[in-house]
């Protein structure tokens, strides 16, 4: 740490040497490759969605009630007769729109006032992002998705709205918390005694030192925001356009009982392995990145 | 005296939580909610009857005093009656609060129990294929969605597709026979979501305690290890269960609960918060928000009391 | 040399595994412990005197930590080749150890009167009351004012030097055989140093102890130890009686600590590079002598062939290609 902090204070200091080790860690990680190529599989997917590739007939009625597997339809057809794989495959860029956007913004936000609240802690500035950690995080998270959606009325992205005001505070905690460690730093302080300015300070020289803390809380926040768009959407709070797994699984209610399993089958599964892929992949992020979980 | 002159101090500075909660929440939900004069009145209202409806709803007040008696309805815990059935929001919630304690309780506490178990269990193997089964068995938990695990459940234990051995919905409390019928699904789902979490945080605390000195000194000084896991480990791991414990109450009471409720129909908060925020039942919203963020306080309160028992180091101050 | 060996260590070997690959640190040594004597174990940070202790009672931290080889003969009797169950019946009981670390080496969630009685409720077979009063007795033993009310505080109420007074009575509470004190003073300041040291040496006496003790203090082995053994990156290049090591060092690096006494004095070893040049990595080690790069008289046999342990004239061991005289 010393040898590290000794160095010049325009540096980010040790941090060549973090990323290097890291990916070299993460390339001999076989599980966490894995991961790394499903989670690719999966946005392979969702981007042939974007473009047009493919999955474009989910909503036509293409089939009779509760069709078979078939060539045709490969898992079958739904309540009304449209493709069930189909509308899987849809809704997969569903949940890569929803987790993208909401964890983008998400660790966006937790970084920013996280590192302000950190590099100003003991400050007014600091007790107010706290008292607004505690404040949403006190609120239950479905309450939160209700107000917001009432206050935004019919907007479309209540939904993503919500989550981002929700989930930025795991992110602010962390990011508040290793600002404060970083801030006694050599580097730090070194930058700070010849008056380079506090917003330079933050952006030049403590964020870039915690982006692995925020590598690895962007895949878990992904992991958060498609998981609660399933449940949310089965509650009618999410989705409001297109199809998502959580639609496809209200829509199996219907079905469930009549001894219809594909939409159930489908959904989850491929819910289910993006998911596990994304965890797997913040496990493995995590070991390269973090010194301590070294061997 | 000291804990009680402690735990006033810790309510006074829950204060500014619940007034933020409550704000924000008020803020969205009241100020920036629907209007229901119309939905109130009949066809054609006159001028007259809009404005005093208005005035009944207390529409026409400004902001500041509309928040102040909300605040007072918290304070006096009476929200007035439910806009959707017209019910006291008090009782409806007496009546559906026990419920939901009772439907999630009991997994609740196994889930962390077994957590517990599993995570000494691997932590105890650390690296060894037990360890690493558990560890595993925990991501892929972790990966399953609630909402998968209660409807595989469903089919699986409720009804002729699986063992059909318990009612897919409803609740009945009456005799203990009646309760387990009601709970038994419910509660199984809930361990099995929960977990995988559990047993990844308990194992993480610790194993970050076993590699402590004074874990050394216990094992030089011939420390078996079993009293060490379950005494002096799990002692000095208390405060990150606590933590953990004591946090996840007043989430799991409304945000577990909702989802089982309205999966299995069973009559509790959850539910009923449920519903309100379907049908913009506003007085049971606030009702509800305004309790959870008081529940959110106390259970501050008893962490740092239980901090204080289980570590010396804590102090009072 | 007269006595029979209470310890005796045969080629103990441990590897750590680390992010750059395996590292040894402790590599193949050797020694032995007499009844009642101590046995002074020296050299600079990180050269294995840790490892080496922890070792003995199998306390090494596995994982990353491995002892690949050797034995470790308490009376004949191989303690790393014993189960589990006998091995803990013999820790602290045979072998006490006082660790380097007084602020942490203590339960913080257990009074240390509990920590003293459950050593002693393990280890002697005392009911709670008569542990309390040995507890009782032994915090007197070592030092701690006002014992009666001590016993019931927590470390964290305890001074450094107190808290190192609990460890020493814990470790003597069973009368060992061999206590193996690792820097039982070097994290504490000067004068409660001295005193410490002074307690442990008293306690050793009267109880007839073996010990080993672990310091960077060249001092500290100069008034109290019987023999040394220097170590240098995991092996003892030098292993000789106090007086004949101070007399005539055969081993460069010993020359090297040796001169630079005068010049630290108080000063700790590990703050100050004494001898030009550095410790090696011991992911990197050179091949042949480990000192070679430090050393004045490396020649290139040195860095080719790693020089065996060879007993000198007076009953001790140097392990150097060339030794001074
Ligand atoms: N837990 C561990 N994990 C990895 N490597 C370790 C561990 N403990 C010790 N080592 C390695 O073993 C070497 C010897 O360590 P040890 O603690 O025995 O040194 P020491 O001689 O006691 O030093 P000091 O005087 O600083 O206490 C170290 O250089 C380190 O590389
Ligand atoms: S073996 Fe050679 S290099 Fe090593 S200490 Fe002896 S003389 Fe020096
Ligand atoms: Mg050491």
């Amino acid at each position: 740490m010393s040898r590290s902090a000794a160095r010049d204070a325009g540096d980010s200091p040790g941090h060549d040497t973090l990323w290097r080790l890291a990916a070299h860690k993460l390339l001999r990680d076989r599980a966490g490759l894995l991961a790394l190529a499903v989670v690719g599989i999966y946005l392979l997917a969702a981007i042939g969605v974007w473009l047009g590739w493919w999955a474009q007939e989910w909503a036509l009625i293409t089939g009779s009630k509760w069709g078979p597997v078939s060539a045709e339809h490969w898992f079958g057809t739904n309540i009304i007769g449209q493709d069930i794989f189909q509308r899987g495959i849809y809704s997969t860029a569903t949940a890569f729109q929803v987790g993208l956007l909401v964890a983008v913004l998400a660790v966006a936000i937790g970084a920013l006032l996280g590192a302000v609240a950190g590099f100003l802690a003991g400050g007014w500035v600091d007790e107010v992002v706290l008292w607004l950690l505690g404040v949403i995080d006190a609120v239950p998270f479905y309450l939160m998705v209700a107000a917001i959606a009432f206050a935004l009325a019919d907007y479309p992205y209540s939904m993503h709205v919500a989550m981002v005001s929700t989930f930025w505070t795991g992110t602010a905690r962390l990011v508040r918390g290793e600002v404060i460690k970083l801030r006694g730093l050599e580097f730090v302080e070194a930058a700070r005694a010849i008056g380079v300015p506090g917003v330079t300070i933050i952006f030049r020289h403590v964020l870039p030192n915690t982006f692995h803390i925020l590598l690895v809380k962007f895949t878990l926040v992904f992991v958060d925001a498609i998981k609660s768009e399933v449940v949310l959407s089965f509650l009618g709070l999410g989705v409001k356009e297109g199809m998502s797994w959580g639609l496809m699984l209200s829509e199996s209610t219907l079905e469930f009982l009549a001894g219809q399993f594909n939409n159930l089958i489908v959904a989850s599964s491929l819910l289910f392995g993006l998911v596990f892929a994304f965890n797997m992949l913040a496990d493995a992020l995590q070991d390269a990145l973090d010194p301590r979980r070294a061997a | 005296m000291d804990v009680l002159r402690f735990a006033l101090r810790k309510l006074l500075a829950g204060v500014p939580l619940i007034l933020g909660v409550t704000l924000l929440s008020f803020t969205l939900m009241v100020h920036f909610g629907p209007d229901r004069t119309f939905e109130l009145l009949g066809k054609n209202p006159t001028t007259e009857q809009i404005a005093e409806l208005r005035h009944q709803l207390g529409y026409d007040q400004p902001f500041l005093l509309r928040y102040g008696q909300y605040l007072r309805e918290l304070l006096t815990l009476d929200f007035g009656h439910s806009d959707a059935t017209g019910e006291k929001v008090a009782s409806l919630l007496a009546r559906s609060i026990p419920v939901s304690l009772a439907l999630v309780l009991p997994g609740f506490v196994l889930g962390n129990l077994l957590g517990v178990a599993l995570a000494l269990l691997a932590a105890s193997c650390r690296g060894r294929w037990p360890d690493r089964l558990i560890m595993a068995a925990a991501v892929f938990g972790m990966s399953i969605s609630f909402l998968v695990v209660i409807f595989v459940f469903q089919i699986w234990f409720c009804t002729s597709h699986g063992l059909d051995l318990f009612p897919v919905r409803g609740w009945g409390m009456a005799d203990v026979p009646d309760y387990l019928r009601h709970v038994t699904v419910p509660t199984l789902a809930v361990v099995f979501v929960a977990l995988g979490y559990n047993t990844r945080f308990y194992r993480a605390v610790i194993v970050e305690e076993m590699e402590r000195d004074h874990v050394r000194t216990a094992r030089a000084f011939g420390s078996p290890p079993l009293r060490l896991f379950c005494r002096d480990i799990l002692k000095n791991c208390a405060i990150p269960i606590i933590t953990r414990i004591t946090f996840t109450i007043p989430a799991i009471v409304i945000g577990g609960a909702l989802l089982l409720e309205t999966s299995f129909g069973i009559p509790g908060a959850g539910k009923v918060t449920y519903e309100a925020i379907i049908s913009g039942d506003q007085p049971v919203l606030k009702a509800v928000v305004g309790l959870t963020a008081m529940l959110f306080v106390a259970a501050l309160l008893v962490a740092d009391i239980l901090y204080r028992v289980v570590d010396p180091r804590v102090s009072l101050e | 040399m007269a006595g029979t060996a209470l310890l005796s260590v045969r080629n103990l070997t441990v590897e750590f595994d680390g992010r750059a690959g395996r590292l040894r640190a402790v590599d193949a040594i050797s020694f032995d412990v007499l009844a009642e004597e101590t046995l002074a174990l020296v050299g600079e940070s990180g050269c294995g005197k840790t490892v080496t202790g922890l070792s003995l009672l199998r306390l090494v931290p596995q994982p990353p930590g491995h002892i690949v080889a050797g034995e470790v003969l308490l009376d004949g009797e191989d303690l790393l080749a014993l189960p589990e169950r006998a091995l803990r019946r013999l820790r602290g009981r045979d072998i006490a150890m006082i660790f380097q670390e007084p602020m942490t080496a203590l339960n913080p969630v257990f009074s240390i009167g509990a920590q003293l009685g459950t050593v002693l409720r393990r280890h002697q077979g005392l009911s709670r009351r008569a542990a309390r009063a040995r507890a009782l007795e032994l915090l007197e033993q070592v030092g701690i004012p006002e014992p009666a009310r001590r016993i019931d505080e927590y470390p964290h109420q305890l001074s450094g030097g107190q808290r190192q007074r609990v460890m020493i009575a814990m470790a003597l509470s069973c009368g060992p055989r061999l206590l193996v004190a690792d820097e039982p003073t070097t994290a504490l300041d000067v004068t409660t140093q001295a005193q410490v040291l002074a307690e442990i040496g008293r306690l050793q006496r009267e109880l007839r102890m073996a010990m080993i003790l672990v310091t960077h203090d060249l001092g500290i082995v100069a008034e109290s130890c019987d023999r040394a053994a220097v170590m240098y990156c995991g092996r003892i290049v030098e292993m000789r009686t106090t007086a004949a090591l101070f007399s005539t060092p055969h081993h460069p690096y010993t020359v090297g600590l040796l001169e630079a006494i005068p010049r630290i004095r108080e000063e700790r070893l590990a703050d100050l590079p004494v001898i030009p040049g550095r410790v090696p990595d011991l992911a990197q080690l050179p091949a042949g002598c480990h000192f070679a790069a430090r050393c004045p008289r490396a020649t290139d046999l040195c860095r080719e062939v790693v020089p065996a342990p060879l007993p000198t004239a007076d009953g001790g061991l140097v392990a150097c290609h060339h030794p001074y005289p």
